[in-house]
């Protein structure tokens, strides 16, 4: 009776149009907007070139030229300079050749000729090497033997600053967007999860009421119905999993095995959300459908789907929030599986998870376990 | 074998103030078709609800096949098929499937589960239809696909909760040849309808329900002779002066009349020949007179003579 249960709730899910547009199309369509929104993005914003520079060195600075040789980030050198004078500097600034002039002279001066990060980072290049020549001036003038210690000091000031990689992980920020996608579809199963309560319970459905003359126990038949709807669900997330790595092409790091077993444990949590919520009250399938694809969208909103700090700024007003809201502890699964080398945070989010499934399955079960009710 | 399959006791169910059920009484015997008949709202899903244990209820006590019924009996539920008045199959399997799944809820046996579908299949007529979904089939195939879902399990105890709602004349008398059909197969019904034209032609007995309270119950020729009107006869007349209607409502059995300017209408109680000795008096005095029609008393005859209404609205 059991398997038999199973095998038509899973003949009836795959074939619900409702459950293939949110579990399947609409994810696969959003993945794709978020793919040609935000491609390339990241390497625009974050990935470092070398700025073109023109410097007029009117005295000969040769301290200057020897930083200039000497300055390089991400391994590649901070500035492309060219030597000339002040006529050619401005031509080539107005050609769009160079992004800024560097002026030698008693502290180093900077014109540009429009705004940008290239011409925020010589402005801040040009600031920080002015102050350390002051520093190191004004230590000569009172200790000249200082002088070549305090060099020293900012050089290793300098040197200390460094990028130390935290992850062999994708450090792209878009990803989180991708990673929120994929808890939204977890929480789209919540409407595969409440269509379990409307078709067991009698004051829901005329399909509830007659399942309930029946001699299947009530129990039987929410067992098999939240078992198909899980495997509905793993399917459905394993393929967004799969669509998103292999079609889109989304870096999720190295352990996909493991992605794909959060991805699964993300999906019960979406079924049992909504096989709690079907609980609750006697209004119709549809407008609990609305409320619970409302719910997920707000969720998934507060977890960052829409506004990428959003997380963080919940984690700033309400600390507490992001722990229990399943969308953020969704994509954190996904983010910690990315990010961190260890699995101690991993772990902590998959066992999250699944307290979190388990306690709406049991309510769940708790508000349909009446057996007569007051009103059909 | 317990001759009696259903007993209610003094059952009462009330939804706040208002009481849907006023301490009802019913049996039905093996081998009856049970028609609950009375207006909308007045009992009789509700009775239904409560026999299946759907429903709470405040008072009372139900037994089906001699065991107090309760939401766990599974051993009676297994012999009770339900046809519920709004339709309860799913959208998304075929006609086939959906006999199968519900038949899957008390037949384990595969081999005799297959056996049962088809039967089910070959009863209601449905064989070219088994890979349509059932928001392609009518309204009348749908209500027998509603049909072969509640009793390919073959129950014992059939109950039926207005299954011709919305359906046309054509499907509506397959469906009471089929009910019958059930009987004669050895199925205890029970029948709930408004319509009382399908309840006087398909049930053994009818109970009578208003406001919750069974107010009459018997066979049809006993619930007619419980009341005074035996034969209603109207006939087309004009120009009846008082003095004309006044002789007529003389006539012995004759115990009322009514006359619009065109028809008179003369309700009779008891007697025969009733109708020659009105047109008697008529061409006595020189009245012609059109059409003549003579009714027989019926199940609403017997509703408004004890309740003071229809027993449906004329809409319906």
């Amino acid at each position: 009776m059991f398997l038999h249960n199973i095998k038509y709730e899973l003949l009836t899910a795959l074939r619900t149009k409702d459950l293939i547009f949110w579990l399947i199309l609409f994810p696969i369509l959003l993945g794709l907007f978020f793919k040609f929104a935000f491609d390339g993005i990241y390497e625009q914003v974050t990935q470092f070139s070398t700025i073109d520079t023109a410097v007029v060195d009117e005295t000969d600075d040769t301290a200057f030229r020897s930083v200039i040789e000497s300055v390089e980030t991400q391994g590649k050198p901070l500035l492309n300079v060219v030597y000339t004078d002040r006529e050619e500097a401005k031509k080539m600034l107005m050609d769009g050749d160079v992004k800024g002039i560097i002026y030698t002279g008693d502290e180093l001066s900077l014109s540009v000729a429009e705004n940008g990060i290239d011409q925020t980072t010589l402005k801040f290049f040009v600031e920080k090497y002015n102050l350390n020549s002051r520093i190191i001036k004004r230590t000569a003038e009172k200790d000249p033997a200082e002088a070549a210690k305090a060099a020293a000091v900012l050089s290793e000031t300098a040197d200390a600053v460094k990028e130390i990689p935290l992850t062999d992980g994708n450090t792209d920020n878009f990803i989180q967007y991708f990673y929120n996608l994929l808890a939204m579809v977890a929480l789209f199963g919540s409407t595969v999860g409440l269509h379990i309560s409307n078709v067991n319970q009698a004051n829901l459905s005329a399909i509830g009421a007659r399942k309930n003359c029946s001699p299947t126990p009530k129990s039987t038949g929410i067992s098999a119905a939240l078992m198909s709807s899980y495997i509905i669900e793993t399917l459905c997330m394993i393929l967004s999993v799969t669509y998103l790595r292999f079609v889109l092409g989304i870096d999720f790091g190295e352990r996909l095995h493991l992605v794909y077993l959060s991805a699964a444990v993300s999906g019960t949590v979406g079924v049992s959300l909504g096989f709690c919520l079907g609980s609750l009250g006697s209004l119709n399938e549809n407008a609990k459908t609305g409320i619970s694809i409302t719910l997920s969208l707000f969720l998934c909103f507060l977890s960052g789907l829409m506004v990428g700090n959003m997380k963080t700024i919940m984690a700033q007003k309400l600390p507490w929030f992001n722990k229990v809201n399943p969308a953020a502890v969704i994509s954190d699964s996904f983010y910690c599986l990315n990010m961190y080398s260890d699995y101690e945070r991993f772990t902590e989010k998959i066992i999250t998870m699944l307290v979190m499934s388990a306690a709406l399955a049991l309510l769940g079960f708790f508000m349909t376990r009446r057996k007569k009710y007051a009103s059909l | 074998m317990e001759n009696t399959v259903v007993k209610i006791e003094n059952l009462v169910k009330r939804y706040g103030d208002l009481i849907a059920l006023d301490h009802l009484d019913l049996e039905i015997k093996r081998g009856e078709v049970l028609g609950l008949l009375g207006p909308n709202g007045s009992g009789k899903t509700t009775t239904i609800n409560c026999l299946l244990s759907l429903l709470a209820f405040n008072k009372g006590r139900i037994e089906i096949f001699g065991k107090e019924m309760s939401p766990v009996a599974y051993d009676i539920k297994k012999n009770i098929g339900i046809i519920m008045q709004n339709v309860a199959v799913f959208d998304e399997l075929t006609v086939y499937e959906n006999i199968d799944y519900f038949c899957g809820l008390y037949i384990t046996d595969k081999a005799k589960r297959k056996q049962y579908v088809e039967e089910a299949i070959h009863f209601t007529g449905l064989e070219e239809f088994l890979k349509f979904y059932p928001k392609k089939l009518s309204g009348g195939l749908l209500r027998r696909l509603n049909i072969a879902c509640g009793i390919a399990h073959k129950p014992e105890l059939i109950i039926l909760d207005e299954p011709t709602v919305a359906v046309d004349p054509q499907s509506r008398n397959k469906i009471l040849e089929g009910i019958q059909q059930l009987n004669r197969d050895g199925a205890t019904i029970i029948y709930t309808s408004h319509y009382m034209e399908e309840v006087e032609q398909i049930c053994t007995r009818i109970a009578i329900m208003d406001k919750g309270r069974k107010i009459a119950e018997g066979t049809k020729d006993e619930l007619k002779r419980m009341i005074k009107n035996t034969e209603t006869i109207t006939i087309e007349v004009i120009g009846l002066s008082d003095a004309d209607r006044s002789v007529v409502a003389g006539l012995p059995h004759v115990y009322d009349t009514a006359y619009d300017g065109s028809k008179l209408t003369i309700y009779c109680s008891g007697g025969k020949h009733n109708l020659i000795r009105i047109l008697g008096v008529l061409q006595e005095r020189e009245l012609s007179f059109g059409r003549v029609y003579t009714e027989l008393p019926t199940l609403n005859d017997v509703f408004l003579e004890i309740t003071g209404k229809a027993l449906r609205d004329k809409e319906e």
